[in-house]
């Protein structure tokens, strides 16, 4: 069953009792809420996610988003992030317990979920190809993330690149993209009707912050991974030329090792992972300033023949 | 073994398996790392000879390129056989 098919009644009624068992990529989760903002982020966004029974269903991470005490639903409304009946971090504003939801989930992955490496970065994928965008917080990575799948590229994630340290492929998380500030109306003007964006939480620590719908089709596909091919630093500026220029491979595995949620905790596994990353993708830096410009440029990329690689 | 290397091109990256962690070695670091793991206790002037026949960068004179780069080679523990 899809959470979509689930009334809003009953979706609200499963979160404040036992919770509902949602598959999203390799992970299970269990959420419980009783805050009518988290029901209604969920009805929004993950309406094509599988929710499993309760009865045959493991979690990987039991979390919940609640008020922390019956004061405080009244008196500055808070809420509180719950996992495994820890709280990891503090409480925030009650408008922002849907955000709090999506940082938590991403938090559970990074922490935990170490048969991965797990780089710090978004990830797309056209014709079998995964482009890995790692980039520091204001560099438009979530923007063109956002573009590239509203024009035809699946998303596997934009925030968690998971490398199965197995197999070097990489596995698809493709929960809601996660917009901030001026990247909301960006987005909303770029794609038309096309995309879903939530209703906007006002004042966090990233300033205004919105959730677009993943698309159906990377919904589906997810659990089916993807092979490395680039790794492409995007940069937004002004006025900028479209441009892809080829960078130090070298320095381009140091950026990722520091950018990796679990390098360190991996030891030598997460160099041996990390460089046989490096050793099959093209590294470049990428400058921009017309989405659309850009999106053309990564069509070009994903439509020319991969070369083959001295072993 | 303490180190694990990958070379690309003529960069490299590191890991050093006693402290975990991981270094760049930009060109001319890497050819001092894999020289004097080759031939420890390589006088300077030797190294000098062998130096030149490398391309090093443009700007800083060749010794004092040399200076900075086996400091940084000191500092990151990278330097056994000096």
């Amino acid at each position: 069953m899809k959470l979509k098919q689930l009334s809003p009644t009953d979706l609200r009624e499963r979160l404040c009792d036992a919770g509902i068992w949602l598959r999203t990529g390799p992970f299970s989760l269990r959420i419980c809420s009783s805050i009518p903002s988290v029901a209604e982020g969920l009805t929004d966004l993950y309406g094509q996610f599988e929710v499993r029974d309760q009865r045959d269903s493991f979690a990987d991470f039991h979390v919940s988003v609640n008020s922390p005490s019956l004061l405080r639903r009244w008196i500055r409304p808070q809420v509180d992030f719950v996992f495994d009946g820890q709280l990891p971090f503090k409480p925030l504003p009650l408008d922002q317990a849907y955000p709090m939801l999506e940082w938590g989930l991403n938090w559970c992955v990074s922490m935990h979920a170490h048969q991965y490496l797990i780089i710090h970065a978004a990830v797309v994928e056209k014709n079998g190809r995964a482009a890995i965008l790692p980039a520091p917080p204001g560099s438009g990575k979530s923007t063109l993330t956002a573009a590239l799948i509203l024009s035809g590229w699946r998303l596997l994630s934009d925030e968690l690149t998971l490398i199965d340290r197995k197999t070097g492929l990489i596995h698809p998380l493709p929960r809601p993209v996660s917009l901030k500030n001026q990247s909301i109306p960006v987005i909303r003007a770029f794609s038309g009707d096309k995309a879903f964006i939530n209703r906007p939480s006002h004042d966090t620590a990233k300033g205004t912050v919105a959730h677009m719908r993943p698309p159906k089709e990377s919904v589906r596909r997810q659990h089916e991974p993807a092979q490395p091919a680039w790794v492409i630093f995007p940069e937004w500026v002004a006025g900028a030329a479209t441009e892809l220029a080829p960078r130090s491979a070298a320095q381009t595995f140091m950026f990722l090792a520091q950018n990796a949620f679990n390098y360190s905790h991996l030891g030598a596994d997460g160099f041996r992972v990390g460089t046989q990353l490096i050793g099959q993708v093209d590294c470049y830096d990428f400058a921009y300033s017309q989405l659309d410009e850009a999106v053309r440029a990564f069509d070009q990329l994903a439509d020319t023949p991969p070369q083959l690689r001295a072993v | 073994m303490r180190f694990q290397l990958k070379q690309y091109d003529s960069e490299a990256v590191i890991f050093d398996s006693a402290s975990g962690d991981t270094h760049y070695l930009a060109p001319l670091a890497l050819t001092l790392f894999q020289l004097y793991g080759e031939f420890p206790g390589l006088p300077r002037n030797d190294l000098l000879n062998v130096l030149a026949r490398h391309s090093i960068e443009p700007g800083l004179p060749l010794d004092t390129q040399i200076d900075e780069a086996l400091d940084g080679l000191r500092k990151a523990g990278l330097l056994r056989h000096e």
